[in-house]
């Protein structure tokens, strides 16, 4: 035993290793830029991207001002869905401000709506939405008419038409809502964005570690002394691995204690999932850093590289929201395999039996680009 | 006067020399134009679908049958012993709708009949607008075949109209603010890259000892990369005006004053950043959370800014791209003119010269006074 922790001590990729590590512990900002980011980005992003459509502002024109009047408009806010932003005086007058894009909604009562509810006729009144953002104007105009619906029948008069009166057909859809009852979005967003900030970070931490090196010109020295290119790179890359994969348990506290994710699965197999993810990004950074000879060089090259990678990866739109002939290339694409693997996890609960094929796609990305980075490095050096 | 134009004209020959840095500077923001536009959709069509039909009657094909007329779904075969959950576990299907034997049978004598919908809610989005299809088809289904029941006369009715957008077309929604986000993010992070070098290599002692004074040093730097955002502007702006095939609806005269505000606020922002910090990665960095990800999250690009708790809706106060969303909304879609932009552009000259002057406040400290 004693000899084996001499041997590995007296290793040459151990006192690399070791001069990495005490690197690392003098650049507080590295280790800070490694766990500060990460944070504070799963927090806004889990809490940022809410696509619910609920408070939407409704300007109202009552010309009627009657207890009937009063109740339709409270019928609106009782949903939830709605809340009275302001009431306006004239048509006109509510026009301007939905243009100024200060409602989302507005809604125009006749001034005859009480003495004809009375009559037992019936009115028309005029709603009008925002349109800019079409998915929410959908959304919205399909709850007023729910809303309308459900005055309706509350208030309604006797059926009129009675087209089949032998038989009244009953049949509804009930839907099971499996893995989020809750319909939390944030779920699926967090559960896609830590690939995102696992392969970002990696990458970005990894290209400025050995960039670093050539700009200060120490890259030199290191070539110098007997070690080959690989023990330099993996000397490089283990001590950003091992900060990073501490990424992982620290993403997965915060879900749990912030956004009370439920974790289903084998957070073991997602552990690997994100080592590999990390790889990957690692991987990712050196083989860009191989390609730069400044720090801002290898910055904006990852600039380059990564609002693809975060944004044709599925985690936080839906994949089949995507153009079809987009949809494929992101096979090639890290985060979205890890973003399966996570969801599968955590939400579903599933095993290695079903997400084998994306833990593997993951482990061909970590093996190939941390290959092709060594080998583009070895290049380099010769 | 002459100074600050020698150190703008000085900073711009510095840019063009890096050609690696102006071509990333110019081509980047047209790619990342099209990706923010053109994939980001939240409409999703051609989910996986799986019929689980018991009943193998006329009626159950005629229900499946507008399941799929909707265009919403592809139907895929599943092995008839895999339970619905480990489907949906597998990602073979997103939804499986379960039709109950006897379905036919209910259905005709009005007997309660249940169509089951399993729906995968990991994306909640979609399995909100899932939920309302499998409603709105439902009753879809009873219409088409003549079995609605009596309807109730309703004592109002709603006459709807969808302003500005009546069309319901998303790259009205989506292009301005594209436009807005991708603009964010790469004349800040140019102009803190421009300061935090001199600081890096000790170049700013040469400044120091110069007869420049700070505020023009700071706007000399501030209005080269305000040049260079103009270019930049110009060509986000054509191409998105044709990618998203979106017009001036109204006076274009507040989009280009909100243009000017806007580039000089961002410029600003990004002078601040880097006379703050001292090392270009670091700068990156920095530039990179606040341009990048609270443009993109804080601004109301996807979802509205109400949605965001209070606790950190604050925040979206400072990030300039929200201003500017609302200018590029007004001036594209819904062409309110200036009494609806205004506040938008007092906003961001406020911003602006706040920034400017934090990052002279920071300047003036390091030299030497007189």
């Amino acid at each position: 035993m004693k000899n084996l922790i001499q041997k590995i001590t007296g290793m040459r990729l151990w006192a690399l290793f070791v001069k990495e590590l005490r690197q690392i512990q003098r650049d507080r900002q590295m280790v800070v830029a490694l766990i500060v980011p990460p944070t504070i980005q799963l927090i806004l992003l889990g809490f940022a991207l809410n696509p619910e459509v609920t408070n939407l502002r409704l300007g109202v024109v009552d010309e009627n001002r009657t207890a009937v009047s009063r109740e339709l408009i409270s019928a609106f806010v009782e949903g939830q869905a709605f809340q009275v932003a302001a009431y306006y005086q004239s048509p006109t007058e509510l026009g301007r401000a939905l243009s100024s894009g200060n409602l989302d909604a507005g809604l125009v009562i006749p001034s005859d709506f009480a003495k004809r509810f009375e009559a037992r006729q019936p009115s028309t009144v005029q709603l009008a939405f925002d349109g800019v953002d079409s998915n929410r104007a959908g959304i919205a105009s399909s709850y007023a008419q729910r809303t309308m619906m459900a005055f309706n029948q509350r208030n309604g008069l006797a059926p009129v038409k009675m087209e089949s009166p032998v038989i009244k057909p009953n049949l509804t859809a009930r839907v099971a809502l499996l893995f989020n009852p809750g319909l939390r979005s944030s779920w699926f967003m967090l559960a896609g964005v830590l690939g995102i900030l696992l392969v970002l970070n990696g990458s970005l931490v990894a290209a400025g570690a050995l960039v670093k090196e050539k700009e200060a010109g120490t890259i030199e020295q290191l070539l110098m002394t007997p070690a080959g290119a690989t023990e330099i790179i993996v000397a490089k890359i283990t001590p950003v691995f091992l900060l990073l994969s501490c990424d992982v348990w620290l993403a997965l506290l915060i879900m749990r204690l912030v956004f009370d994710m439920p974790m289903r699965g084998s957070l073991l197999v997602l552990f690997c999932a994100g080592a590999l993810c990390v790889f990957a990004g690692i991987g990712l950074g050196t083989f860009l850093a191989t390609f730069s000879k400044s720090q801002q060089q290898a910055q904006l090259l990852n600039f380059f590289v990564n609002p693809p990678i975060a944004l044709l990866s599925g985690a936080t739109s839906p994949l089949e929201g995507m153009p079809h002939w987009v949809q494929p290339l992101t096979i090639i694409n890290p985060v979205r395999h890890f973003a399966t693997i996570a969801r599968g996890v955590l939400l579903k609960g599933a095993g290695l039996d079903i997400i084998y094929p994306n833990l593997l796609a993951l482990f061909a990305f970590a093996v190939v680009l941390v290959g092709l980075s060594a080998w583009q490095f070895r290049k380099q050096l010769e | 006067m002459k100074r600050i134009i020698a150190q703008a004209i000085k900073e711009l020959k510095q840019v063009t020399r890096d050609r690696l840095t102006l071509a990333l500077a110019l081509v980047l923001p047209l790619i990342l134009l099209v990706l923010y536009g053109k994939v980001i959709s939240f409409t999703v069509t051609g989910l996986p679908l799986v019929i689980r039909d018991y009943d193998q009657t006329p009626r159950s094909r005629q229900y499946v049958e507008t399941l799929m007329a909707s265009g919403s779904y592809k139907l895929v075969e599943a092995a008839p012993d895999e339970k619905p959950e480990t489907l949906l576990a597998k990602e073979q299907a997103r939804i499986v709708v379960i039709i109950p034997p006897q379905f036919e049978r209910d259905l005709e004598r009005g007997r309660k009949a249940e169509v089951q919908w399993v729906i995968d809610a990991t994306d909640s989005n979609t399995a909100t607008t899932l939920r309302g299809q499998a409603a709105a088809l439902t009753e879809a289904f009873l219409r088409e075949h003549g079995l609605k029941g009596a309807e109730i006369a309703p004592v109002i009715k709603a006459e709807t109209r969808i302003w500005f957008n009546p069309g319901g077309d998303s790259d009205k929604y989506i292009g301005p603010g594209a436009m807005a986000v991708v603009l964010a993010l790469f004349p800040p992070l140019l102009a803190a890259l421009a300061m935090s070098r001199e600081t890096e290599q000790k170049t700013i002692l040469q400044v120091y000892v110069s007869s420049i004074s700070a505020h023009e040093y700071l706007l000399g730097k501030t209005l080269a990369f305000f040049i260079l955002a103009v270019a930049e502007w110009a060509l986000i702006v054509l191409l998105g005006m044709w990618l998203f095939g979106i017009h001036f609806v109204a006076s274009p005269i507040p989009f280009l004053v909100g243009t000017v505000v806007y580039l000089f606020c961002c410029v600003a922002f990004g002078v601040m950043t880097g006379a703050s910090i001292r090392d270009q990665a670091s700068t990156i960095q920095a530039i990179a959370m606040v341009c990048f990800l609270f443009s993109f999250l804080l601004s109301g690009f996807m979802f509205p800014i109400s949605n965001i708790p209070a606790s950190i809706r604050w925040i979206s106060n400072f990030v300039p791209a929200r201003y500017f969303i609302e200018i590029t909304r007004d001036a594209f879609v819904r062409g309110g003119g200036w009494p609806a932009v205004w506040p938008s552009h007092v906003a961001l000259l406020v911003l602006g010269t706040l920034f400017l002057f934090v990052a002279w406040r920071k300047m003036r400290n390091m030299q030497l006074e007189d």
